[in-house]
């Protein structure tokens, strides 16, 4: 479970809400406990009937007008972000302490309680999940006042505002590292010598080597000054490609769910590597993208770019181009793709045509219904091969296409690939 | 959860239903079968058991944006409506009050069914508003009581030796017992 995204951060607000009183239920039954009792003693002539009323009457009785017409109600969030299945927390208050008060919890949709939905005091604090990425209302909290006498109740209801919910990241480790790295400091090995940790090798001394640098063992087999040599250490520009065209598969783990949770994780695992991390989410209609950049924040900003892809029904122009301010020279782009949509193939064609490295992440985890009708079966086939075959296509062109399930690590189907660099082909 | 915490959160859905109970237990004793009666009886048993249902079920979820339910999903979000909109509480008491009327006069027997009905609506407050009832009935004690005393004056209104037969003088005593009600119902609330 990774850290909460903003623990600190407290969205707090006070409103000022009209309350609706009404008699409340108790009284409504006070009164019909009376109403009979008088009635019936009336009707048979029978005085202990009158005498049935008498409790619920004088509890009746005790009601005093003075209801407030308005209340200050508290809201503050424990954090307006969270990641999936991350427990939230909103807490309400109210200043009244004349009157019993409750609040009622109606989650919105998408939004699961994970305390009780019904509290009673002054404050209340309800606890939630949210199990799939975007942006939630909360829902919101029907505040109920009683009288001291509990014979009115006036109802108050508090909106609640919404939160971002973040996929939850996968988990990656090892990282994909490009065999030509960019003339830039950073943590990567390279293949060229330079002022890193990793030891390469050892060569003669030259005027001008530092002398901490030499070899003393070396030296004295050799009978002349030899030194150590050392790989230079480079950063590496990632562009994490998410594919939201296709949404297939059963909510929460369809293909742009994985595609998401994927992205967030390599974003992630490639700037706690001192990285460059960009994002374009391809889209019907264009794309939207992030240029890559350094640091802590640019995980948030990411998933905020990637959270406003818009997976909808809406077919409008495609493009199989990715503009240039996208994409910097020598990026190795991790694509996270279902593969089903041909125009973006095509633009991924087009990038490696162009030369960039590329790495495909298949999402797909599933297949088109089938019954057990000869023609189903037959269609069934058909796409599979269709599907094998855009496959074989991209491992043509020397783009790796790895498959991963989303329950597992992207470590293990990442493993052939981060154990040496991938060679950057042009 | 623990034990004292179920106990306190079960207690009071548990009390409301056996104090309906008994109070419709209570006033059918002897059985009678006369058309009314019996008819006051069911409706007050329907009554109790739906009002008890309805608090056992409190906390069940009614979906609101449900697509295609199934038949039976469907009966059961019906059933869940009508256990939560119909005034079980209310009916259960009229019937029980006219189950009482349809035996003959016995003062001290209605009056134990006052106690009773007033009890029973207490209980299902408390067990459908989750208040605390220590804090509930220490606030409400003193009218209670009073409203005990006038119960027990009406059961006595009820066994004065009338001044002589006829319909006049019953109604009287009616009369008599309302005012010292209506009486007290003015005077007393609202000092507290």
């Amino acid at each position: 479970m990774p850290a909460s995204v903003s623990s600190s951060s407290r969205d707090s607000s006070r409103k000022e809400l009209e309350v609706r009183w009404r008699p409340s239920r108790h009284a409504r039954r006070l009164f019909t406990l009376a109403l009979a009792g008088l009635l019936l003693a009336t009707l048979t002539r029978r005085p202990e009937f009158a005498g049935l009323a008498a409790p619920a009457l004088l509890l009746l009785g005790a009601a005093r007008p003075g209801r407030p017409p308005r209340v200050d109600v508290r809201v503050a969030l424990a954090t307006s972000r969270l990641y999936e299945d991350e427990v939230g927390a909103v807490d309400v208050a109210i200043d009244d302490t004349e009157h019993d008060v409750r609040w009622e919890l109606h989650p919105g949709r998408g939004v699961d309680p994970v305390s009780a939905t019904a509290v009673n005091g002054a404050a209340a604090r309800f606890e939630f999940t949210v199990p799939r990425w975007g942006r939630r209302p909360l829902g919101s909290v029907a505040l109920v006042l009683y009288d001291r006498w509990r014979l009115a109740e006036g109802r108050v209801t508090v909106e609640l505002p919404a939160v971002d919910c973040y996929p939850q990241p996968a988990v990656q480790r090892t990282r994909v590292v490009l065999s030509r790295l960019p003339n830039r400091l950073g943590e990567h090995s390279a293949r060229v010598a330079g002022e890193g940790a990793e030891f390469t090798g050892i060569r003669e001394y030259v005027p001008g080597d530092r002398q901490r640098a030499i070899n003393w063992p070396a030296t004295t087999r050799r009978g002349r000054l030899q030194v150590n040599t050392f790989a230079a250490e480079r950063s590496q520009d990632i562009v994490l490609v998410v594919d939201a065209t296709s949404d297939v598969g059963s909510p929460g783990s369809s293909a742009l769910d994985l595609g998401l949770r994927g992205a967030a994780g390599a974003a992630r695992a490639y700037l706690d590597g001192r990285d460059r991390v960009g994002v374009i989410c391809y889209q019907w209609g264009g794309a939207r993208w992030l240029a890559p950049s350094l640091g802590r924040r640019q995980v948030y900003k990411i998933i905020d770019t990637m959270l406003s892809a818009d997976a909808g029904w809406a077919r409008g122009e495609s493009f199989s181009r990715i503009p240039r301010a996208a994409l910097p020279p020598g990026a190795l782009v991790v694509v996270f793709s279902p593969l089903l949509d041909q125009r973006f193939v095509e633009t991924l064609r087009d990038m490696r045509e162009r030369g960039f490295a590329l790495f495909v992440v298949d999402v797909l985890n599933t297949a088109p219904p089938a019954r057990r009708t000869f023609t189903d079966a037959t269609t069934r086939r058909i796409w599979r091969m269709e599907q094998q075959a855009i496959r074989f296509s991209l491992r043509e062109l020397g783009v790796p296409v790895v498959h991963w399930d989303g329950e597992s690590p992207l470590d293990l189907p990442l493993a052939p690939y981060t154990r040496r660099p991938l060679l950057a082909r042009r | 959860m623990s034990a004292p915490r179920v106990l306190a959160a079960a207690g009071p859905r548990l009390a409301a239903p056996l104090l309906g109970a008994a109070c419709v237990a209570w006033t059918a004793v002897p059985l009678r079968h006369t058309g009314w009666a019996d008819i006051a009886l069911v409706v007050s048993i329907i009554a109790v058991t739906a009002g008890a249902l309805r608090l056992a079920l409190a906390d069940v979820p009614q979906p609101t944006d449900e697509f295609f339910p199934s038949p039976a999903l469907r009966t059961w979000l019906q059933f869940l409506r009508v256990l939560r909109t119909w005034p079980w509480e209310e009916i259960a008491v009229a019937a029980t009050a006219w189950l009482e009327v349809q035996h003959p006069a016995r003062p001290w027997h209605t009056v134990a069914l006052g106690f009773g009905l007033v009890a029973y609506l207490l209980a299902v407050h408390i067990a459908e508003s989750g208040a605390p009832a220590g804090r509930l009935l220490h606030r409400q004690w003193k009218v209670l009581l009073a409203g005990a005393c006038l119960i027990a004056l009406g059961a006595g209104f009820a066994t004065l030796p009338t001044a002589g037969p006829g319909a006049g003088s019953a109604l009287l005593r009616v009369l008599a017992a309302a005012a010292v009600v209506g009486a007290a119902a003015l005077v007393l609330p609202g000092r507290d």
